[in-house]
């Protein structure tokens, strides 16, 4: 089996902004456009503050490719699907833009694409080509804080797996059945 | 340290195409056209251009996708949120597409060639009326190098940069403590540091320091941020420490009281590489080698042969005397005595009441950095309250009590490129690196007159400009950079601005000044020009070269900024131009390329003579990687094995050269250069950027994002005025009465009685921003509300004030 999977270091992420733009110019074409969905630009990752708390906190926001994803489930065309790869992803041909999948995602990962018509969500398009050439999505390959990790959860050789092995980690409303594969690190 | 050639063959690669470890094909060559692999696919290496860092990147075009990545093997790899949205920038609408003239209130489009010959019959005219020093050119980052070329076929001393509101303060204490440069010229050693303290700095740029952070990181490293607003590194694991606006000295000052109490420096290097022995009279000057016997100009007592010897030859020198010494020398004192008495001004308890910082928290980080042997970084982008030459001085001291200069994890020196400038003065001329001579200025820098020590202090361009003193400045060359934004006499620039004769904008976007322009000029971008540079914010000596990427796009009519100089100097004075080889023929623009090599060549012969290495092999790995390392950084050089460039050739705690400028050679605190908050609505309007954050990227969609153009405010403070998240306020400058509205952020990532607002991001104010664009306008220019008030010798403008915020 293979579970690919992204893990981001909330210890290590400098806030920078390289991945949220980066996946803007690879998967959208560095589109200028609004994403009105988040009120962002367009790309697959949201920012989002604490501003109120004892200290600032930052979150990363994007896809968390659940195990038992949500989405997927409410997807009255199948358009919505987990590969073989453990991915959650879209198959544009089969959408009808009635946007259940945006509704049932718990994490508010998706945003609807009025360019295309349909909601859109991590993995974009170059990143998916990029998975199957063996490199990195491009987040990862931008991050210049070593905040970024992506990988099979399966394989424990694997970077993603040998770091998650030496660290503490989160993984957002586990509670609620979906088994994200998003992995926060929180710390050593 | 000459490198063999084998070695030097290992370091930069032989490989005419580089592979990658996916199996595509890297082809990067200086033109787009040629550089297309079988697959379709380009990877271009460039240089960053968002900021002055210039990371290593790659171009990437596959598949009609276009991005950009880090170029990993680069020693300086990239990259942040700002050449992330590079194509943003690109394409974007309101990009300077046509040279405009001003005529009446409104821009037209006119071609090239008019608006050339005018400002070359314009510039010709004023330097004939009035002299050459009246023409002045202004900078950032971007054509720096070929800038100087320019200014002295004009035969102007005056190419004043941004300096003095960014990193002039800094500079001018590496100078007096170090003898050293500008900010990448000294570093912590990032990757093997242990323990990290940030004060006024954030990490925005560069990110191959991040990187190299990112791997102290995996074996602990400890990051202590000194900041009134938590910058976004302080979202990951630093401890941030949210001091009162301008009181960083303070805040060193009793590091070192702690440190000095507790006995935590490092003595012997104190003692052998630091002035603190050196004797110094009663009147402040140094104890001369003669009034005491022996030789040299500065003096220590030395223990050994308990006698007054010369400070370099001092066997044992003591830093403190004893009275029967002290009565031998006319009653002198040592450096470290009188440091140790400024010092004790300074208890943690004291620092505490000035800092806003506990005392406990100050004795802690304190105890953890000299037991660490950290560093403190030396300071970059820190114009911010007037006092930070004080500020800085005190870093690099503290980096020298405990001893971690030029050390492995220490407070390093940048092993040097030897990239020679496009010209610089030789006796009485100045000599371009191709051996052309050019006549030197007659007249001396106008802002040099006024702050010997600085590296630029536009500001006092505005003034003069104004008043005429010391002499009239009549036409401005404004080159990829936005004063308006920048510096800190607002108000004064604006109308110094309407006062001028000529002014040309060189640029890519309509930053504010642009309105106040004769003539506009679309520059090209980053990505669309070429650029051999040194390679900065790395230990290594390395070169690299930006190649072009791609075109303008349709309908951007932009060209190289330095084509558009030489044709004005051509059309202005054919005799000047010929004088370095540039005549008609390179008035076509594709022709200039030619011309424009020679200089780089002959600047790449001077590097590989230095380090005996062929030009070919060095323009080889340029073409082919974008970069060349030409040397490891080595250890313990300076001032071990090579005196620094201070007078005493150590580093001086007592600094001579400020002594000499009439400054207190001992650091202080000093209280900043505006009006404190002392009612209630009142508060530090504080500035700064982050990764996010440029002049030019501030016009990207994406940074309508990732930026924000709010005015933050604490939560406490916003409950007790009554401010919730969103509302709109009124400012009004205490200290100039320039009154504005913003909406407020209600966040902790700012301390109690502090404002923060972006610098270079909100409130822009071209008329040239219109349609979708009209959100730039939104909040406000932190430089509005400065005093315009200058650092005194060192130039540095203060860009933070006090703001009394009234809600509405």
């Amino acid at each position: 089996m293979t579970r690919l999977a992204h893990l981001w270091d909330q210890s290590r992420c400098i806030a920078c902004g390289a991945c949220i733009a980066a996946c803007n110019a690879s998967n959208y074409g560095s589109s200028t456009a609004p994403n009105v969905s988040w009120n962002w630009l367009r790309t697959n990752i949201r920012r989002i503050e604490l501003s109120n708390g004892p200290r600032p906190m930052l979150y990363l926001l994007q896809c968390q490719h659940c195990e038992n994803p949500p989405c997927v489930t409410v997807c009255p065309t199948g358009a919505s699907y987990k590969d073989r790869d453990g991915l959650v992803k879209m198959n544009y041909d089969l959408c009808i833009g009635c946007r259940y999948c945006m509704v049932a995602c718990p994490y508010d990962a998706r945003w609807f694409n009025e360019s295309m018509w349909t909601p859109v969500k991590c993995m974009g398009e170059e990143c998916q080509a990029r998975i199957a050439k063996g490199e990195q999505p491009v987040c990862v390959a931008v991050c210049p804080a070593g905040a970024r990790d992506f990988g099979d959860l399966d394989d424990p050789g694997s970077s993603i797996s040998r770091r998650l092995a030496n660290s503490r980690y989160v993984k957002l409303l586990d509670n609620m059945g979906t088994k994200p594969k998003y992995f926060v690190v929180v710390g050593p | 340290m000459e490198l063999q050639r084998r070695e030097f063959l290992k370091l930069v690669g032989t490989a005419a195409v580089v592979s990658s470890a996916f199996g595509v094909v890297h082809v990067a060559s200086a033109s787009q056209q040629v550089a297309a692999s079988p697959s379709g696919e380009r990877v271009v290496p460039v240089m960053c251009g968002a900021c002055g860092a210039g990371c290593g990147l790659l171009f990437i075009e596959r598949g009609g996708k276009r991005y950009i990545l880090p170029n990993l093997e680069h020693p300086q790899p990239g990259m942040c949120g700002r050449p992330a949205s590079a194509l943003q920038m690109w394409s974007h609408p309101l990009r300077l597409k046509k040279p405009l003239k001003k005529v009446g209130d409104k821009f037209i489009e006119v071609d090239w060639d008019t608006a050339l010959n005018e400002i070359a019959a314009k510039l010709k005219e004023v330097v004939e009326r009035y002299g050459p020093e009246s023409v002045v050119i202004t900078r950032h980052d971007v054509h720096s190098w070929f800038l100087p070329l320019f200014q002295y076929l004009i035969g102007t001393p005056n190419l004043i940069g941004h300096e003095g509101t960014c990193h002039s303060a800094s500079t001018a204490a590496r100078a007096a403590v170090l003898g050293a440069g500008g900010p990448p010229i000294v570093d912590p050693d990032y990757e093997n540091v242990s323990y990290l303290v940030l004060v006024g700095r954030n990490l925005d740029a560069a990110m191959g320091l991040v990187r190299q952070l990112a791997a102290a990181r995996e074996r602990g490293v400890k990051i202590v941020v000194v900041d009134p607003r938590a910058p976004n590194i302080a979202f990951g694991s630093v401890e941030w420490v949210p001091i009162i606006p301008g009181t960083d000295a303070a805040f060193l000052m009793a590091m070192a009281y702690v440190i000095i109490n507790e006995g935590l420096y490092d003595a012997d290097f104190v003692k052998r590489y630091t002035n603190a022995p050196m004797l110094v009279k009663p009147d402040g000057t140094p104890l001369g080698g003669k009034e005491v016997g022996v030789e040299g100009d500065y003096v220590a007592w030395d223990a050994a042969d308990n006698a007054p010897a010369p400070l370099d030859k001092a066997k044992d020198p003591v830093l403190m005397l004893s009275e029967e010494a002290r009565q031998r020398v006319g009653g002198a004192r040592t450096v470290w005595e009188l440091f140790v008495e400024r010092v004790r001004k300074y208890p943690p308890d004291v620092a505490a009441k000035i800092t806003g910082v506990p005392a406990d928290t100050i004795v802690r980080i304190a105890r953890e950095f000299a037991t660490a042997r950290g560093v403190i970084e030396d300071g970059w982008y820190a114009a911010k309250n007037g006092n930070e030459f004080d500020t800085y001085r005190l870093v690099l001291i503290l980096n020298a009590l405990v001893g971690n200069i030029d050390k492995r994890g220490g407070l390093c020196f940048q092993d040097s490129a030897g990239f020679p400038n496009i010209c610089d003065p030789a006796g009485p001329d100045i000599v371009a690196v191709t051996g052309v001579k050019l006549p030197a200025p007659k007249a001396k820098r106008l802002d040099k007159l006024l702050y010997p020590l600085n590296v630029s202090t536009f500001d006092a361009v505005y003034e003069a400009i104004l008043t005429g003193q010391p002499y009239p400045v009549k036409a401005l060359f404004i080159v990829g950079t936005s004063p308006l934004q920048r510096d800190a006499r607002y108000q004064m620039a604006v109308e110094a601005l309407k006062k001028l004769e000529l002014v040309v904008a060189i640029d890519i976007f309509p930053h504010d000044h642009v309105d106040y322009a004769h003539y506009v000029l679309p520059d090209l971008m980053f990505l669309e020009r070429e650029e051999v540079a040194t390679v900065r914010w790395t230990l290594h000596a390395a070169l690299q070269k930006s190649h072009m990427a791609l075109d303008p796009p349709p309908g951007v009519d932009a060209r190289h900024a330095p084509w558009m100089l030489m044709e004005i100097v051509r059309r202005a004075w054919p005799d000047r131009a010929k004088a370095v080889g540039y005549d008609e023929r390179y008035a076509d623009p594709h022709k200039f390329e030619e011309w424009e090599r020679q200089f780089v060549e002959a600047a790449l012969k001077k590097v590989a003579d230095r380090f005996k290495v062929s030009v070919d092999d060095l323009k080889k790995a340029l073409e082919e990687k974008g970069f060349v390392v030409l040397k490891k950084k080595s250890y313990g050089v300076r001032p071990y094995k090579t005196k620094l460039g201070t007078p005493t050739g150590r580093v001086e705690i007592y600094s001579i050269t400020a002594l000499k400028n009439k400054l207190d050679p001992l650091p202080d605190y000093r209280e900043p250069l505006y009006t404190r908050p002392k009612a209630p609505d009142e508060f530090y309007l504080i500035n700064g950027k982050d990764n996010v954050v440029s002049s030019h990227f501030a016009f990207t969609p994406n940074a309508k994002y990732l930026g924000d153009r709010t005015v933050w405010m604490n939560p406490k403070d916003a409950e007790r005025l009554g401010v919730k998240d969103g509302d709109e306020v009124e400012l009004e400058g205490i200290d100039n009465g320039f009154k504005a509205r913003a909406r407020v952020r209600v966040t902790n990532r700012v301390r109690e009685g502090v404002l923060f607002a972006y610098a270079f991001l909100g409130g822009r104010r071209s008329s040239l921003i219109t349609g979708q664009f009209a959100y730039l306008r939104e909040g406000v220019n932190p430089q509005w509300f400065t005093t315009g008030k200058i650092e005194p010798v060192v130039g540095s403008a203060p860009t933070n004030s006090t703001v009394r915020v009234r809600r509405l």
